[in-house]
């Protein structure tokens, strides 16, 4: 009899007890991302779609054709064919197949000249066709700073040099 | 409503308003099927879950049987031995039935995809897919945004060709 009545005590503590981690989550944040509203904070390596880097300083692909990336690759799902000579190699065309890219991120290791880079954040990537998912060069071309492993943040912008000759021209106008 | 699919029915403004009508409930409550056959089935699980919560979608009841089920998310490797039951499970679903092929294996082979005798290579081979979903594995926004892709077609009430690819993309068409 005495152990019945302890059963029932104890079951209804422990009912209060699990009551108590309920009522805590209750008052603390909700933890769901609202997605299409809201994004979820990824960290810097997250590997998304590629993208090409453009020299800012030449306004150039930093790409120089070597073709590392598309022999390295274990699904061959880059296809790229260069044109010119020496400095002024770069791609004609080139080809990421996202059907088949397995985000390895080997192609932007083995590649020398940083020219290309996983870490855009990109990652909103569905179609309906599958010739809806292969980005041709124009796709893939950055058109602003992406990080990289070579350079993770972007460097601070060169400040403007006073131009004296201009200075000279405001100071002259008005006794002319 | 195979009434309404019947294209001897000339369209008119009645079955239009009902087409939309039935197009909107359609899109929001697309039950998927659990079909989860290799790693990407982890990610369709977060995604399911309370962080991303598929459920705001109302695509969140994963349906353990094909009678239930509207859309079938193929989340991962296909091997030649699933092949047969992929195709019987999704003859077995009702009628507006929609396929998303998630991740590089199920669209395409992915990694396998040149020299493994024992992967088909890209279940649109099998059944037709509606939404192609790329990454390995696809992130779970990866995968909301092309349940909200999916959910666009069905408001423009597109269906997927039968009788798998119809164009090879250009890389693979050369070689």
């Amino acid at each position: 009899m005495g152990g019945y009545f302890s059963d029932l005590f104890g079951g209804s503590v422990s009912i209060l007890r699990s009551m108590k981690v309920t009522l805590r989550y209750l008052f603390t944040r909700a933890i769901t991302v609202q997605y299409p509203d809201e994004q979820r904070p990824q960290p810097l390596r997250a590997l998304n779609r590629h993208v090409l880097r453009i020299d800012e300083t030449t306004g150039q692909l930093k790409c120089t054709a070597c073709e590392a990336c598309a022999r390295i690759c274990p699904t061959r799902c880059i296809e790229l064919t260069g044109t010119g000579k020496g400095k002024n190699r770069h791609p004609s065309a080139f080809s990421i197949d996202h059907n088949l890219c397995m985000y390895c991120n080997l192609c932007v290791e083995v590649c020398p000249f940083d020219a290309i880079t996983m870490w855009t954040r990109i990652g909103e990537l569905s179609a309906p066709e599958r010739s809806g998912l292969v980005f041709d060069i124009k796709a893939l071309t950055a058109e602003r700073f992406y990080p990289s492993p070579m350079t993770p943040e972007k460097p601070p912008a060169p400040a403007p040099e006073p131009e004296p000759e201009k200075v000279e021209a405001v100071a002259a106008a008005p006794s002319a | 409503m195979g009434l309404f699919d019947n294209k001897q029915i000339e369209p008119n403004v009645i079955t239009t308003s009902v087409e939309w009508l039935f197009n909107w409930a359609r899109k929001s409550s697309p039950w998927p099927m659990t079909f989860g056959l290799a790693c990407c089935a982890i990610e369709m699980m977060a995604a399911g879950a309370s962080r991303f919560d598929l459920d705001r979608l109302g695509a969140g009841v994963f349906r353990p049987s094909p009678r239930q089920s509207d859309v079938m998310i193929v989340a991962g490797t296909v091997t030649e031995k699933m092949a047969p039951r992929i195709k019987t499970l999704y003859e077995q679903m009702p009628d507006p039935k929609w396929v998303i092929a998630m991740g590089a294996c199920a669209i395409s082979g992915g990694p396998f995809y040149y020299d493994a005798y024992h992967v088909v290579k890209g279940v649109d081979l099998l059944v037709p897919v509606d939404v192609y979903v790329p990454g390995c594995p696809p992130t779970p926004e990866a995968l909301i945004f092309g349940i909200l892709t999916l959910q666009e077609q069905i408001m423009r009430g597109e269906r997927a060709k039968p009788g798998g690819r119809p164009t090879l993309p250009e890389p693979l068409a050369v070689a």
